[in-house]
């Protein structure tokens, strides 16, 4: 038996075949329906994140609208558009390996990096503003900042009329997450649409409790920063992608044959764009217009 | 050569091929590097039988503990952990990866005709994956372990317990991806790698088994993983996700876990029917009654088992209405199980039964699973559940399904292919006894914790009430010999490594496209690539072997 072995050795095969297939069909269906199977996961991965974001944000609409208002909608709105051109740069760079055309595919790899790129660097001052703003759900994760020696300590506001701290107002020793405003929940009091979570998670004794309102938007913030974050880990990953994309097409792996790498590498690209683009609006735009129509 | 020919020509050959996958090359690095799917699954079995130990260990532990009411021998704390770890060790890194990582790999490619999984790279990565958690877990064991039940459930997991809960949370998130990428790597082989003439309704039971298993965990796995990730972040950050004191919902935190680990409770026995499928069928000698049903009963299995994780909540404060949906969802998952009890029923009927090692194992897969199911319909009413929950009989009925369900099919599958995947016959006669101890050692554990809950001794407690003494002797009694049953192949399969008689090719005398090729198979499974022209499970002439000649061959050989 053993003499027939590795007979196979003289057959010839594709390049790009790698064993266990018998051709190029096949390897080519085993990927794709691999990669979906892989982005089916990945959605139930986020499922869960959204599950609790659902959750939380009908327990306490309010809190939530109140922590998505200091989020910038400018910035993200920015990387909103950054990567749906970068999108189109990586579906015209499987388009250009498809039609076996090595500079502009590399030139597309290229600008597809350069707009991934930048969409970190936009992250990256945004979660900087956090730090500074003292909002990042972290104790001692923000920038410390004593009150001003001599300063007069300001006569307690109930928290419906006090202001979030920012700029040369911002005092916070310990960097601790610090959220002041509760009049949005005050708003909801006097119009009579609080939830029922909130009639519990946001009163003391009857009266609005600034600090029991704090810590549902500290809610708001932790998944903002788990949701955005892991994103942000899919974009790295997806760089170090376009890297390894960018080697081998300036080896010439790629040819109008076989461009399987490129394509696939596009689904996952497209499916992280994908996750933005529901994040976006539920974490940036929706409850805006409690603080803008009143 | 035509398929006949291709495989008359290899079925009957005796004795062991010079070059095999095991010896086809022999350095460290051959193995650690291999991307050869029966050295992946090898290696995988090596590394479960550890965790299995491991696990075991903690088990006897627990059962001596309950030998006496008073908790004299671990301190409550300590009796915390130790249950806990028995469970995380069990179920992550024993139960789940058990039959699909070692046997599910082994077989499926050589029983579609492949040559390999369809991956594999990302099969050894999953391999590695594994290593990597197992030794995290184990490391958060040996500084301090865990005391949270495998559960983790919050507000204790996240605020309270002051153990090492992000480090073995952590594990579990790592491990959860090795089970995603050997899922997702069946589905693809199933899909792309059968070879020619092996349709979906001609693969082996055993297939379909790991193909609706595969589905649950790719899509399941997940959840757990994001799940474990945002407790060990809310340990780390203190931020009321689940803990209700800061705003937190410990229900959400419920909720996410069984939406997952309940389908896992299917992980843990899917692939255990698709063996039993195996088993029952080929020692009956009989085709399998009802192919398409039990096929499509693992699918509906799969599907519904993502639908009722709502009845692990019925105290918990879920809605009652959602309680009442969940439990009728529940009765209905039974449905698909029961349809394979049953025409395993009607495919031994009139078969010509062969009890054999693997044999008595499938059957007692059977009879322990009948329990373990129907004990599985009082949980899910919704009224009888207030009364049982948290107590043994919680206990006794996941250990009839996982122990007695996929453990025993694990066994009983290990013992049918052990010849296939070493070339050598254990001894028949050890493994026969190894099994009737199994049955009943595991029968006199956990029966008596059906009558201990019933009667209401709660889980997860050190000491109990004099009252419950007499029953917990006879489950600790029940432990040794389970233990004495399940120790003993470790025993004679090592021997048989050395000495066992060399097993042949089709030592069972089976139609399957696995007996089809030499024993142990050679790297690339099969020297001629098989093209498939029978039916599954075809004992007479279609199958293009003469099984029934050879038959007759045997029997005069054993006269003489």
């Amino acid at each position: 038996m053993a003499e027939h072995g590795h007979s196979d050795k003289f057959v010839y095969h594709e390049p790009g075949l790698q064993h266990q297939f018998s051709d190029m069909m096949q390897q080519e269906q085993s990927v794709s329906i691999g990669m979906w199977a892989f982005l089916a996961q990945e959605i139930m991965f986020f499922g869960g994140l959204f599950t609790a974001y659902l959750v939380f944000r009908s327990k306490y609409p309010m809190a939530f609208a109140a922590g998505s208002n200091r989020l910038d909608a400018f910035l993200g709105g920015t990387n909103t558009l950054v990567l749906i051109v970068s999108s189109l740069t990586m579906a015209l760079t499987v388009y250009f390996a498809q039609k076996g055309n090595r500079h502009l595919q590399i030139i597309f790899i290229l600008l597809t990096m350069l707009f991934g790129a930048a969409f970190l660097g936009i992250k990256a001052v945004e979660y900087h503003n956090k730090y500074v703003e003292g909002i990042v759900p972290v104790a001692g994760w923000n920038a410390r900042a004593k009150a001003p020696a001599g300063a007069e300590r300001e006569e307690a506001k109930p928290c419906w009329q006090a202001e979030n701290l920012e700029g040369d107002n911002y005092v916070n020793p310990k960097g601790e997450f610090i959220w002041a405003d509760c009049s949005l929940a005050k708003l909801a009091q006097d119009e009579n649409f609080l939830t029922t979570a909130e009639k519990a998670g946001y009163f003391s004794n009857g009266q609005l409790d600034g600090d029991k309102f704090r810590d549902k938007v500290r809610i708001f913030f932790f998944l903002y920063f788990v949701m955005t974050g892991l994103h942000a880990l899919h974009m790295i990953v997806g760089l170090v992608l376009m890297t390894w994309l960018l080697w081998t097409a300036f080896r010439g792996y790629y040819n109008a044959d076989y461009y399987m790498p490129v394509e696939m590498s596009g689904l996952y690209w497209h499916f992280v764009d994908i996750v933005w683009i529901f994040l976006f609006p539920l974490l940036y735009l929706l409850g805006r217009h409690f603080v803008h129509a009143h | 050569m035509n398929a006949q020919e291709a495989t008359a020509a290899t079925s009957y050959g005796g004795g062991i091929p010079r070059i095999n996958y095991l010896n086809a090359k022999t350095t460290l690095a051959s193995w650690l590097l291999t991307k050869d799917h029966k050295r992946i699954a090898i290696m995988y079995l090596i590394s479960v039988s550890v965790f299995f130990l491991i696990g075991g260990t903690f088990a006897a532990t627990i059962r001596l503990e309950l030998l006496t009411p008073a908790s004299d021998l671990l301190e409550t704390g300590t009796y915390n952990k130790v249950f806990t770890e028995h469970g995380i060790m069990m179920i992550f890194f024993f139960l789940i990866p058990s039959i699909p990582a070692v046997l599910g790999n082994f077989l499926i490619p050589i029983m579609i005709g492949a040559k390999d999984l369809a991956l594999p790279r990302i099969n050894l990565v999953s391999l590695y994956i594994y290593w990597i958690a197992g030794a995290l877990a184990l490391y958060g064991l040996m500084v301090g372990g865990v005391d949270t039940g495998w559960t983790f459930y919050t507000p204790y997991s996240t605020t309270f317990s002051n153990t090492y809960v992000e480090i073995v949370g952590i594990a579990i998130f790592i491990n959860g991806f090795s089970s995603i990428l050997t899922g997702l790597n069946f589905i693809v082989t199933i899909h792309t790698m059968r070879a020619p003439g092996m349709t979906w309704f001609r693969l082996p039971l055993f297939v379909w088994g790991h193909y609706a298993v595969s589905l649950v965990m790719v899509l399941g796995t997940p959840v757990i993983a994001i799940t474990l990730l945002l407790v060990a972040i809310e340990r780390f950050a203190r931020v009321g996700i689940f803990d209700p004191a800061i705003g937190g919902d410990p229900i959400l935190f419920q909720h996410l876990f069984w939406f997952y680990s309940h389908p896992a409770v299917y992980i843990m026995v899917l692939p255990g029917m698709g063996v039993v499928s195996e088993l029952i069928s080929n020692f009956s000698r009989k085709k399998i009654f009802g192919y398409e049903f039990i096929a499509f009963s693992s699918i509906a299995i799969a599907v519904f088992g993502f639908l009722v994780w709502g009845h692990h909540l019925f105290v918990s404060g879920q809605s009652p209405y959602a309680g009442m949906v969940f439990s009728f969802l529940t009765m209905v998952v039974a449905v698909p199980s029961a349809i394979k009890m049953f025409n395993w029923t009607a495919t031994m009927y009139k078969g010509s039964i062969h009890f054999d090692t693997p044999m008595l194992y499938g059957l007692g897969f059977m009879g322990l699973f009948l329990i373990g199911g129907l004990t599985g319909l009082f949980l899910g009413a919704l009224g009888l559940d207030v009364h049982l929950t948290d107590t043994y009989f919680v206990v006794a009925h996941f250990h009839y399904v996982m122990v007695g369900g996929q453990v025993v099919a694990y066994l009983g599958g290990l013992h049918y292919w052990w010849p296939k995947m070493t070339g050598r016959m254990y001894s028949e006669f050890w493994g026969k006894v190894s099994a009737m101890l199994v049955f009943v050692g595991f029968n006199l554990t956990f029966f008596p914790q059906f009558l201990l809950g019933y009667q209401g001794m709660p889980r997860r407690y050190a000491a109990y009430p004099p009252e419950f003494q007499v029953l917990n002797i006879f489950s600790t009694a029940g432990a040794s010999v389970l233990g004495i049953g399940m120790l003993m192949p470790v025993i004679y399969f090592l021997h048989s490594l050395w000495w066992g008689k060399e097993a042949g090719d089709n030592p069972w005398l089976l139609p399957g496209l696995e007996w089809r090729t030499s024993s142990p198979p050679p790297t690339e499974n099969f020297l001629t690539p098989p093209i498939v022209t029978w039916e599954p499970y075809e004992f007479g002439e279609g199958s293009g072997l003469e099984l029934e000649a050879e038959r007759r061959r045997e029997a005069e050989r054993a006269a003489v």
